[in-house]
């Protein structure tokens, strides 16, 4: 039996993703023409055999039930445990807003942790974007004396993030909340490996205390009491989302080779909910240039730098530049599209043109008619 | 629980006029019009026209067919009193088993399977056709006409009769005669193998047809005539929609280039989903030099050459200059820098090296053909295969 459970946070919507989540979680979002961003954690745990998984979501979770469903596509549709679905239920009326921070998340599920047998518990953000060898993770927790291993970049994030100070003999020394840009320490993809015992008492100790922050408030506690703890560098692909500048750039940074490469490798696929039965058709007259174009689109017309998901359509004369077109958006004949990324089951009527800019994006709502 | 009616999919046949392409897999489970096997299409028009419940009747290379079929998911068949079950010859205890002798001996050694679901008609499907039909439309009138056989028909030219197995009907309507491939055609009604029997009947006929030493244990040429002969109500059931048999290289060809047409037939009509398996894969990619012209692209392709007129299957690579013209690429076909590929047909993972040229353009001579290349073919640099060859091993090339 594995002895690691994963536990993915999907609860957070980030203000700064604007339209992209009037009506869903960041971790429901849609990105890379095909993919939910809650698939490369899904499948990052697939991957490395962990298969009873936790998903701590709390409102707006309709998209992202939909999307996961029984689990099926990444093997946790078990007939014991597997995929389990976590609204807030551990503590009645110990919360009734927003959760103010992950640990606060984790002690309203805390029944759920309690009872899972296994001995590790993998913590990942929904929102975070990378293919982690999971495997290589658990095998180097395993032979070391730390309680928590982190998983971090090995590049600087565009957005603010918590960095680790590592000291000589390979532990953690410090964390640095909210930086920005270069500086000491090494960046967090805030996602752990973590003993379920530490785990636990750490929330337990955070409770007794009202606080509810993981890394401001259980990480600084476990460190300053002297507590192991070990870093793994994830030296490919890697983004967490929490704006539109950053789900744009991301979206952009496939139409790499090299970094498609890094984020779908062969061997470690990213999994997600069934495919289309059709193919897409490009008709006489279309160009397609730079671009990553999912299944059931019919293109009549020109994109550069876009990236379609299924079932787009792109009428003759149309020209879409630096686009991210999202499912069953129809844009008719001799619209000029640049820099806008429309929703799900956008129309845009014949001779429209939409221009945003590469720091802003025009984001079209879902199911607007223009 | 008895059903209205179910399906039974031959899929038996090796599918020799393939033979490249059948070398490993049975006829039903060749790739198809991008993302589809053939078998996807009967399979899908069972699911979309209320039908749960589907036998496929197979004895040859079942391997591939068998994972790709599995439970049936993708095409909603996986059903609790139902569902879709490959069914090989077999032995039962006492007897010599034996493989399917014809179309009918493969109904009547799985009579035991339809039986336990004691249905009231049966659905006889050929797993080598493309199109889409509702066969519920066709058993409301098989069920109105009273018929104890209802044969779907396709009016063809009088030329194309004389190649068909043709219906000749009476003033009321039914069937009075039935004629393979008459050099004087009556009618032109052909048949295009997709049969609706009361249950009963086929059964009574099924083994009065076994126990009968000289027939070919064949629908058309033994089972047909019987029942004709016998005064049984035979309707013909008029499909006027898109409808093609792929078993030569030829008509395979033709027809996944049909699939440039919607007016053919439309793949993206929402209401008649064709449905199929296949692996997650990143949407496909088109490069910086990327020429795409009235084609089908899959998932996971990678395009930096130029690619007209064609069908390309799931994770295909076409390679820098390389250029692709009339032709068909299966699963995981790689076309190198500089290669050539036209009105070729083009295997699963096979390796087309740089600088090879693979088939030609029409030049109107009889022995031209499409060129076929096999499964998991590597054709090395600067080959060149000619039209109408037929390469299954890499030493050919």
């Amino acid at each position: 039996m594995n002895n690691y459970r994963g536990i993915i946070f999907a609860y957070k919507s980030y203000p700064e993703l604007r339209e992209l989540v009037n009506r869903r979680t960041a971790a429901s979002l849609p990105i890379f023409g095909r993919y939910r961003l809650i698939d490369f954690s899904l499948s990052s745990l697939r991957n490395a055999n962990i298969v009873n998984v936790g998903v701590v979501m709390q409102r707006d979770y309709q998209s992202l039930l939909d999307h996961v469903g029984s689990g099926k596509p990444w093997d946790m549709s078990r007939r014991e445990d597997g995929l389990r679905l976590l609204p807030p239920f551990g503590l009645p009326n110990y919360h009734t807003g927003n959760y103010s921070g992950t640990i606060e998340a984790l002690n309203s599920v805390i029944s759920y942790i309690k009872e899972c047998p296994e001995k590790y518990i993998v913590l990942m953000l929904g929102n975070l974007c990378a293919n982690i060898n999971l495997k290589e993770v658990c095998r180097m927790h395993e032979r070391s004396d730390a309680e928590i291993t982190a998983i971090c970049a090995n590049y600087v994030p565009d957005v603010l993030h918590h960095r680790y100070v590592v000291g000589d003999d390979g532990y953690v020394m410090e964390v640095l909340f909210d930086r920005e840009g270069n500086g000491e320490g090494i960046p967090s993809l805030e996602c752990y490996i973590i003993n379920k015992d530490t785990l636990l008492r750490l929330m337990d100790r955070c409770r007794s205390l009202d606080l509810h922050r993981f890394h401001q408030d259980a990480i600084s506690m476990f460190l300053r009491e002297g507590g192991k703890m070990r870093t793994y560098i994830h030296r490919t692909y890697a983004r967490i989302i929490k704006d539109v500048d950053g789900y744009y750039a991301a979206n952009m940074d496939m139409l790499s080779s090299a970094n498609r490469a890094a984020l779908f490798p062969a061997n470690r696929p990213v999994r997600t909910k069934n495919a289309e039965g059709v193919s897409t058709y490009y008709s006489e007259g279309s160009r397609s240039i730079n671009s990553l174009v999912a299944d059931n689109c019919i293109i009549e017309g020109d994109i550069e730098n876009c990236i379609l998901f299924p079932g787009v359509r792109v009428g003759k004369g149309a020209v879409l530049r630096n686009c991210i077109v999202m499912k069953d958006t129809h844009i008719g004949t001799d619209c000029r599209l640049d820099y806008v990324i429309t929703d799900k089951k956008v129309t845009i009527s014949s001779g429209l043109t939409l221009t945003g800019s590469p720091k802003l994006p025009v984001v079209v709502p879902k199911e607007s008619d223009l | 629980m008895s059903k209205s009616c179910i399906a039974m999919l031959l899929a038996g046949g090796q599918g020799s006029r393939l033979y490249a392409l059948t070398r490993d897999v049975a006829k039903p489970g060749v790739p198809f019009g991008g993302k589809y096997r053939i078998i996807d299409f009967p399979l899908s028009n069972c699911a979309n026209s209320g039908i749960d419940t589907v036998g496929v009747l197979t004895q040859y290379r079942p391997l591939q067919l068998n994972s790709y079929i599995g439970n049936g998911q993708p095409w909603d068949l996986d059903v609790d009193d139902g569902g879709v079950y490959i069914l090989p010859p077999y032995q039962s205890a006492g007897e010599k088993g034996s493989w399917f002798s014809g179309t009918a001996n493969a109904i009547y050694q799985n009579m035991a399977f339809i039986e336990n679901y004691d249905p009231e008609n049966v659905l006889i499907l050929s797993g080598d056709h493309i199109y889409k039909m509702d066969y519920a439309a066709m058993l409301h009138e098989h069920l109105e006409k009273n018929a104890a056989l209802t044969i779907s028909v396709q009016q063809v030219s009088m030329q194309e009769a004389t190649r068909m197995g043709i219906m000749n009907t009476g003033d009321d309507g039914y069937i009075c005669e039935f004629e393979e491939k008459p050099a004087h055609p009556k009618s032109d009604l052909a048949s295009m193998g997709i049969y609706i029997f009361n249950w009963q009947k086929l059964r009574h006929y099924l083994i009065e047809d076994e126990n009968d030493p000289n027939s070919q244990k064949d629908f058309g040429k033994n089972i047909i005539p019987s029942m004709l002969a016998a005064g049984e109500k035979l309707w013909p059931y008029k499909f006027e929609g898109y409808w093609r048999d792929v078993g030569t290289i030829t008509s395979l060809w033709d027809a996944n280039m049909d699939m440039l047409t919607t007016s053919l037939i439309d793949l993206y009509d929402p209401s008649w989903p064709i449905n199929s398996r296949s692996p997650v894969r990143p949407p496909h990619y088109t490069g910086a030099e990327a020429e795409v012209i009235n084609s089908i692209v899959s998932e996971g392709c990678d395009i930096c050459g130029k690619v007209e007129n064609s069908v390309l299957s799931p994770s295909v690579s076409v390679q820098k200059n390389a250029k692709v013209l009339y032709s068909v690429l299966m699963p995981g076909a790689v076309i190198e820098e500089d290669t050539e590929v036209e009105y070729a047909i083009i295997g699963e993972n096979t390796v087309v090296h740089r600088g090879a040229h693979i088939g030609t353009a029409p030049d109107g001579t009889a022995e031209w053909g499409v060129a076929t290349v096999g499964p998991n073919v590597e054709v090395r640099e600067g080959a060149t295969v000619p039209a109408s060859a037929m390469i299954y091993d890499s030493e050919e090339v």
